[in-house]
């Protein structure tokens, strides 16, 4: 029988103050003189809203509690009804460990075991863990069920000796598949569209120095005014410029500088962060599939996000980068190398099978219902933009351009391939997305066809993967033929599957 | 594409104009009201255009629900074997559904009053991320098909 770490009390109080500030300070010093009823008496709720955490805060530490046995961990928790809850070692997806700042102050780190499981016991989380007993649990977790009573016996031991031992281990077997260089983080900075706060910041800048531009049409004429205030204009520009790239380089270095990718032979790692640190690890068998993303800005810069698509649910609460990507800013041939080298069992292939003319046909005959719909709404309505009183159709215009123009990129970017177990594909227009799988982790499949798709002998495939929610991949509009070996290779899943008896 | 072997009951498209025309009677009188609130609370003008909107497509949809059936029943096959579960179907846009038997999680059976004036049943099988209805299928084709799924969606994959 464990109690959590004692500090975790204060770390939840800390966590309670940082939520709950906006709200006092809106309550208390803004609107303190107010007697709006809904004010005066959010006051009261207030203070015993904020009370009542704290006694459960104190509380709770005294009543929740976690052990483990054999190969499950026992949760116990709960100031008034009591819920236990047992997770075998065997669910557990992947762990993540979380050091933020408030962690660094003490020297001690969070830890989290995802699982797979529906509900709310779906994952373990250790808010507040000393750094030797969080090396001790990953390593509880992570051992074959063979060294089990090894490890009982080890558990009298020290665990400082079992963090050495522990941490040597993952020096020797540990690969380092990417870190980025300062070059790449330059890059980054600069494709994350951190820049783009400039925009606000000049209008700001701008409003603020306005009455301070000559005021003067009457004794200066109007071209003076313009060419001087036209300056201001350029240096106020290159100011914000430079602020906006460095609050984008300080941005980006602190979320991605200090990343490291590695695996084992079982295991993805990924490390990351300088100020809040996370380390991430997932086992290799759990990863369902991949996935490379590459939004506008990105394709021009040649980069791409490679994200791990696994069964666990994603516990994004306090991360500000989703723990299943590898690296938003990866050049596209190191994706693919890094892919490859992480999960040798994909093969990446370049060379695809492209979509004939038909399926262009067909995409830009294909009515848009959406832009059907908002034309509708514009023409009843007639908004003016801008004071200009044609807005509308030039609204119902621009949409009708982006439509098609993101129909006519999902054309050149759709590619696809099967080959013996694998199958991969790129689609979508401003953002494309390649998907790669394998045959055993598809869980389903379908193919739909349209009326209109039926006149170009046109189908449109989907998959289903596991993840939460579940995965559901679609390429429209490739040929019939090619559903049909689809189909047909989909049908010939159990030569990769291999089957036991469900007890 | 070779076809699916089985078929729905043939009593299936009976029942399904049925059950339509009940669930299409009662939006008719869902609308009336609509339009009465309307008409007595002096709704604006575009409510009125979407509730006549609304006329139209229920008129549509009415009328295609007296001929949907008939071609949907025609449309649909599926097939069972040990490996896997087919489902084909569909009027306007075809499915062609393929679930390994290893995916399904649950298969179950139901029968509303209609489905027992005409002694069917359809059948829910629950998979991992979806669930596919075969809509009506004759009393004991159904409770044996039922059993025949839970029997083979026994077997489990390795590494899950």
């Amino acid at each position: 029988m464990m109690r959590y770490h004692p500090l975790i009390i204060l770390y939840r109080i800390y966590q309670l103050i940082k939520n709950g500030l906006i709200l006092g300070i809106l309550l208390f010093v803004v609107k303190r003189d107010s007697d709006f009823w809904l004010l005066e008496y959010g006051r009261y709720v207030f203070i015993v809203g904020v009370l009542l955490r704290v006694i459960y805060i104190v509380g709770s530490w005294f009543v929740e509690t976690y052990e483990w046995e054999e190969r499950t961990f026992q949760i116990k928790k709960g100031l008034f009804v009591k819920h236990t809850s047992t997770i075998p070692f065997s669910k557990i997806q992947n762990v993540t460990r979380h050091t933020t700042l408030f962690h660094k102050l003490f020297g001690l780190t969070s830890l989290t075991f995802e699982t797979a499981m529906d509900g709310d016991d779906d994952a373990i989380t250790f808010q507040v863990v000393s750094k030797q007993h969080a090396a001790f649990l990953l390593e509880l977790v992570n051992v074959e069920e063979s060294q089990v009573p090894k490890l009982e016996k080890k558990e009298q031991d020290q665990h400082e000796e079992e963090v050495n031992e522990a941490e040597n281990k993952v020096e020797t077997d540990h690969v380092i598949h990417f870190e980025p260089t300062n070059q790449d983080l330059l890059k980054a900075s600069f494709t994350s569209l951190s820049f783009l706060a400039i925009i606000p910041i000049v209008t700001g800048m701008y409003d603020f120095i306005e009455p301070l531009l000559p005021d003067s049409d009457q004794y200066q004429g109007v071209l003076y005014q313009i060419i001087n205030s036209r300056w201001l204009i350029i240096m106020l520009s290159i100011i914000a410029v430079v602020i906006a790239i460095i609050i984008g380089i300080v941005r980006t270095f602190s979320r991605y500088g200090k990343y490291r990718i590695s695996s084992s032979a079982t295991h993805i790692y990924i490390e990351r962060g300088l100020l809040d640190e996370t380390h991430f690890a997932i086992e290799k068998q759990r990863i369902q599939g991949l996935e490379i993303e590459q939004k506008l800005l990105k394709r021009i810069f040649g980069l791409a996000e490679v994200k791990l698509i696994s069964s666990a649910s994603p516990q994004s609460e306090d991360y500000a980068v989703s723990v299943n990507s590898l690296y938003p800013f990866l050049p596209i041939k190191r994706a693919y190398q890094l892919m490859e080298a992480l999960l040798p069992d994909y093969h990446v292939e370049e060379s695809m099978n492209r979509l004939t003319k038909t399926s262009l046909y067909m995409k830009l005959i294909k009515p848009s219902w959406f832009w059907i719909v908002v034309t509708a709404g514009l023409f009843y309505f007639k908004p003016t933009i801008f004071q200009i009183d044609a807005a509308w159709w030039l609204l119902s215009l621009l949409l009708l351009l982006i439509v098609i123009a993101n129909r006519i990129l999902d054309y050149l970017h759709t590619k696809y391939l099967i080959s013996d177990d694998q199958l991969q594909w790129w689609h979508g227009g401003l953002t494309s997305r390649m998907f790669i799988t394998k045959r055993r982790r598809v869980i389903e499949m379908s193919y739909s066809q349209s009326i209109l798709q039926r006149i170009f002998k046109l189908v449109s495939i989907s998959t289903m993967n596991r993840s939460t929610p579940t995965r559901i991949e679609t390429i429209n509009d490739v040929p019939l033929d090619f559903a049909q070996t689809f189909q047909h290779w989909y049908l010939q899943r159990q030569k990769d599957t291999s089957y036991q008896e469900n007890g | 594409m070779n076809e699916l072997e089985h078929r729905l009951s043939s009593k299936f498209p009976k029942a399904r104009i049925i059950s339509e025309t009940i669930s299409n009677i009662i939006g008719f009188i869902v609308l009336a009201v609509l339009f009465w609130l309307g008409y007595y609370f002096d709704w604006p003008a575009w409510a009125n255009w979407i509730l006549i909107g609304l006329l139209l497509i229920a008129v549509v949809g009415t009328i295609w629900s007296f001929i949907e059936p008939h071609y949907l029943y025609r449309s649909w096959r599926y097939q069972i074997d040990i490996e896997y579960l087919q489902l084909r179907y569909g009027v306007l846009t075809k499915e062609w559904v393929t679930v390994p038997m290893s995916k399904i999680q649950s298969v179950s059976t139901s029968q509303g009053p209609i489905m027992r004036a005409y002694q069917m049943r359809s059948i829910k099988v629950e998979t991992m991320g979806s669930s596919h209805v075969i809509p009506a299928l004759e009393e004991q084709v159904a409770l044996e098909l039922r059993a025949r799924i839970a029997e083979l969606a026994k077997l489990k994959e390795v590494d899950e």
